[in-house]
């Protein structure tokens, strides 16, 4: 890498360079040609075929280089000021860079540039004209609302930018880009609103980043296990999300967002365990509403890690806890059934886990038939056969699903996870190993930081001015201060609530 | 940390199939033995959904006899095929027989075993054994433990007849010094062996059936006498337990009126007055008119006055007879006399306390009942009377 990184003054030498340094690879484009009328000096162009808008390459480019270009020739090799006369009235674009090294000639090349190279100069242009098919902004597929903006993010980097830079208008929004992986070079983006984040956060994520030495980096998921805080912890401490208007609601409350280049999932940092229990159409919807269903999301969690750990401990070591009408029908769905129910619990929570994955990998062709086949076999013939029983089944749907009330995926997942935990605690221990798990599972999240915020924030520690979006979700006209703890040294969101919206009286 | 979980035995694990659901208890004296009676739930034939196959009866009973009840119920192993669990127990039953020797010994057990709850009730089955008023089939419920605990609680709650009695409250009873414990009673009618076929509960009128009969009197812990359901009714306005009774008294012009008691309240009030104890019993009741079956003019507030003036001398007499009766009779302060002057007078309590007994015997009791009728329901006068005057 360390041989002939300046280009020459030889167009020839410098062409050579290219190719070599490409590896002699088919889908770079070379085209020599002479400038201007005379057409006395050489002149060519390079650029990854594929990557970029080849009629703008014509257009804007080949066409008035050819027909406007002054071509003096010969005597004067390097005449001053002829790239410049170049840059300023001949070449009708938009982003160019000057260029003297050839390995960033070959980088520019890869994120879709063209470089302009003129013979008898050691310098060239970079003029971007990135042109590759991606995919159009659709509707989000996983975080749906029945409120609020359908668009989410694609792939393309700069597309998930200006989405969010289309929310925000400030022009205290910073993006600071840079590239990560030695052979991908994916390019990240760093996005906050100065003012807003806390420095020490941006600088934290930059320093972060900076660190990661890798060859690849192929989706968010690899910044995320890269940068964040507790790699073995069970519980993200950093959100992702693929709807642009989530990301800039984080903005706004002062937390940091990374984009990366090919996925539509944006991170962002500090990340609370409360943030995984807000939706964005949390804010969308009524606020009587939005607070009943996050009630309902925090009882989902409940049922979700513990239903059927409970459901083993309180039928295996604590009968007397049970109703007694309730008790001998759960007696009587036993009656028969062969296994343990930890057991019994183990192969439905197995069973279903297993359904959940085929449901995702296989091809959609085939959905229906798994399904038809997990709900009617699974469900009925298993109960029929007296090898499981009923209530086992009810415990475990209920809990399956619960688990979906959840809105962020990462920590539906880690909940599925602590339920297997809390099952083989409670098999072994009954409701004691339940109490003994909960209190280590809440010393482990109160241990956690994310980006230097506790992840249990502003539940413990407790700040009382938060709470208006824990578990409540007051009105936006309550909502007078931003969450202290990503440092924002700009606290307030709004003025005050207009005494009488309606106008009317006084 | 990581070698916890290999050491747990799992030790008090129970799947619930490997249980016996006891729903009552009976002990009865066999000899020197105790001989304990378990009624155990059968689930499959309790929560049936569909008929169809052969059908066991929901129940079954297993006995076993030992010295100590532990040991009885223990050896119930060699007939049960589960182990006996008690948490859900909804009462424990004494045979009379048992009942009259002294129920003292068996409540340490009951009391003692951290399985029991102590919330289930105890109850004297009159005129026969415990085994074989458990041994019986009922309607409607098909675990006759509960078909017994809800008809106590029922007629406790509507009727007054009865009174739960639950282990705390009989071993606080039976320690107390001024008041002597009660439980309540059952009874089989009908020819008891017929009762523990399912037969017996296919026809419509079921040729056994259990009910409760009033209350028990007890001294310590042996039963001495019954008191029978206007007694009982009278114990229970004496002990302010009425929730809701009917009651009836004879108009003046012929016929009856219902009544029914919503509200009441009794205080005692019990000092020493020249050696001799001396109660005062104020009850405030308030009663609706339920039934009228004779020509009353509930629009004048004089027929009122005068309906309400009778129901306080009928109550005033049912109280003087459960009285008489008790003490006369059984001469055991099951009312917690002694208590209520221990309260009042504490300092002459103690003239008293050491022959309470005699004492009790012929101690003065006057009862003033104040009744008050507060409304007669969704018409005012009599149908028979609306009809006289159109």
């Amino acid at each position: 890498m360390n041989e002939a990184v300046m280009l020459n003054s030889n167009l020839n030498g410098n062409i050579e360079d290219i190719k070599r340094r490409m590896g002699g690879s088919d889908d770079l484009v070379i085209r020599p040609f002479r400038m201007g009328k005379s057409a006395r000096r050489e002149v060519a162009i390079c650029y990854i075929d594929g990557l970029t808008e080849e009629k703008s390459i014509f257009q804007f480019i080949m066409e008035p280089v050819m027909a406007r270009g002054r071509s003096p020739g010969g005597a004067d090799p390097e005449e001053e000021g002829l790239l410049e006369e170049i840059k300023d009235s001949v070449l009708s674009v938009g982003q160019l860079k000057e260029l003297e090294r050839l390995d960033a000639a070959v980088e520019a090349m890869m994120n879709g540039s063209v470089i302009f190279l003129v013979d008898g100069y050691r310098r060239g242009f970079e003029i971007s004209m990135a042109g590759w098919e991606h995919r159009a902004v659709t509707e989000p597929s996983n975080q749906t609302v029945i409120r609020g903006p359908k668009e989410a993010f694609t792939e393309n980097i700069r597309v998930n930018s200006a989405l969010i830079r289309r929310i925000v208008k400030n022009p205290s929004l910073q993006l600071q880009n840079r590239t990560v992986g030695r052979s991908t070079k994916t390019n990240v983006s760093v996005m906050y609103i100065r003012g807003l984040a806390d420095e020490q956060a941006v600088e934290e994520v930059n320093r972060r980043l900076s660190a990661i030495d890798t060859d690849a980096i192929l989706e968010s998921g690899y910044i995320e296990e890269f940068i964040q805080d507790e790699p073995y912890s069970l519980y993200p401490t950093i959100q992702n999300t693929e709807r642009p208007d989530t990301v800039a609601a984080a903005l706004l409350e002062g937390r940091v967002a990374l984009l990366i280049d090919g996925t539509p999932h944006v991170l962002m940092v500090p990340a609370l365990f409360v943030q995984f229990f807000q939706a964005a159409e949390d804010y969308y919807q009524r606020a009587d509403i939005s607070t009943l269903i996050r009630v309902l999301r925090y009882f989902g969690l409940f049922i979700a890690s513990l239903g059927p750990g409970l459901y083993i401990a309180i039928t295996t070591y604590h009968q007397e806890m049970l109703p007694t009408q309730l008790l001998i029908s759960l007696a009587a769905q036993r009656e028969g059934v062969p296994f343990p129910a930890f057991i019994e619990a183990l192969i439905m929570e197995a069973t279903y886990e297993v359904l959940r994955e085929a449901g995702i990998r296989m091809p959609r062709a085939v959905g229906q038939a798994v399904s038809i086949v997990g709900t009617l076999v699974i469900g009925q013939a298993a109960v029929e056969a007296g090898i499981i029983s009923a209530s086992m089944i009810i415990v475990v749907s209920i809990t399956a699903i619960s688990s979906y009330v959840i809105p962020e995926f990462d920590m539906s997942i880690a909940v599925r996870i602590t339920r297997f935990l809390f099952m083989g605690l409670a098999a072994a221990f009954g409701l004691f190993g339940i109490f003994v798990g909960i209190n280590a599972l809440l010393l482990h999240l109160s241990s956690l930081r994310s980006f230097g915020v506790p992840y249990m924030a502003p539940v413990g520690p407790f700040v009382v001015s938060d709470q208006k979006d824990v578990i409540l979700r007051v009105p936006h006209s309550r909502m007078k201060t931003r969450p202290r703890f990503f440092g924002s040294r700009n606290l307030i969101r709004q003025g005050k609530k207009p005494k009488n919206p309606a106008g009317k009286g006084s | 940390m990581l070698i916890v979980p290999i050491f747990t035995g799992c030790w008090d694990r129970r799947e619930l199939n490997e249980l016996g659901i006891s729903m009552a208890m009976g002990i009865d004296k066999a000899g020197d033995e105790y001989r304990v009676s378990i009624q155990v739930v059968q689930p499959g034939a309790v929560a049936q959904k569909t008929g169809g196959g052969i059908e066991s009866t929901p129940v079954s009973l297993f006995e076993s006899k030992g010295v100590t009840i532990f040991e009885a119920l223990r050896r119930m192993t060699n007939t049960s095929p589960r182990k006996i669990y008690s948490a859900h127990l909804r009462f424990v039953v004494f045979g009379e027989e048992m009942a009259r020797e002294g129920i003292g010994d068996t409540l340490d057990l009951l009391s003692r075993d951290n399985e029991f709850r102590k919330d289930f009730y105890l109850l004297v089955a009159k005129g026969t054994t415990a085994a074989s008023l458990l041994s019986i089939l009922t309607p409607l419920e098909k675990i006759p433990a509960n078909k017994i605990y809800r008809s106590i609680d029922m007629s406790e709650k509507s009727w007054a007849p009865t009174t739960a009695v639950t282990l705390d409250d009989f071993i606080e009873d039976m320690a107390s010094k001024g008041k002597q414990p009660v439980l309540g009673v059952i009874e089989v009618l009908g020819d008891g062996q017929q009762g523990n076929s399912p037969k017996s509960v296919q026809r419509v009128r079921p040729s056994v059936q259990i009910r409760t009969a009033g209350l028990a009197a007890f001294r310590d812990d042996k039963l001495i006498g019954w008191l029978n359901e206007e007694e009982s009714i009278g114990y229970n306005f004496i002990l302010n337990k009425i929730k809701s009774m009917v009651d009836h008294v004879a108009c003046p012009a012929g016929g009856n009126v219902a009544l029914e008691t919503t509200h009441s309240k009794a205080e005692i009030k019990g000092r020493v007055a020249e050696g001799r104890a001396r109660l005062k019993i104020k009850l405030n009741v308030e009663q609706n008119v339920g039934e009228v079956q004779c020509r009353l003019d509930l629009t004048q507030p004089d027929s009122l006055d005068e309906l309400e003036r009778l129901s306080q001398k009928s109550l005033e007499e049912l109280v003087y007879r459960t009285l008489e009766k008790v003490q006369t009779e059984y001469k055991a302060d099951i009312f917690g006399f002694g208590s209520a002057i221990h309260r009042s007078a504490p300092k002459s309590w103690r003239t008293v306390m050491n022959d309470w007994e005699e004492n009790f015997e012929h101690a003065q009791v006057d009862v003033d009942a104040t009744v008050r009728i507060k409304r007669n329901g969704t018409i005012t006068n009599p149908i028979t009377e609306e009809k006289g005057e159109t």
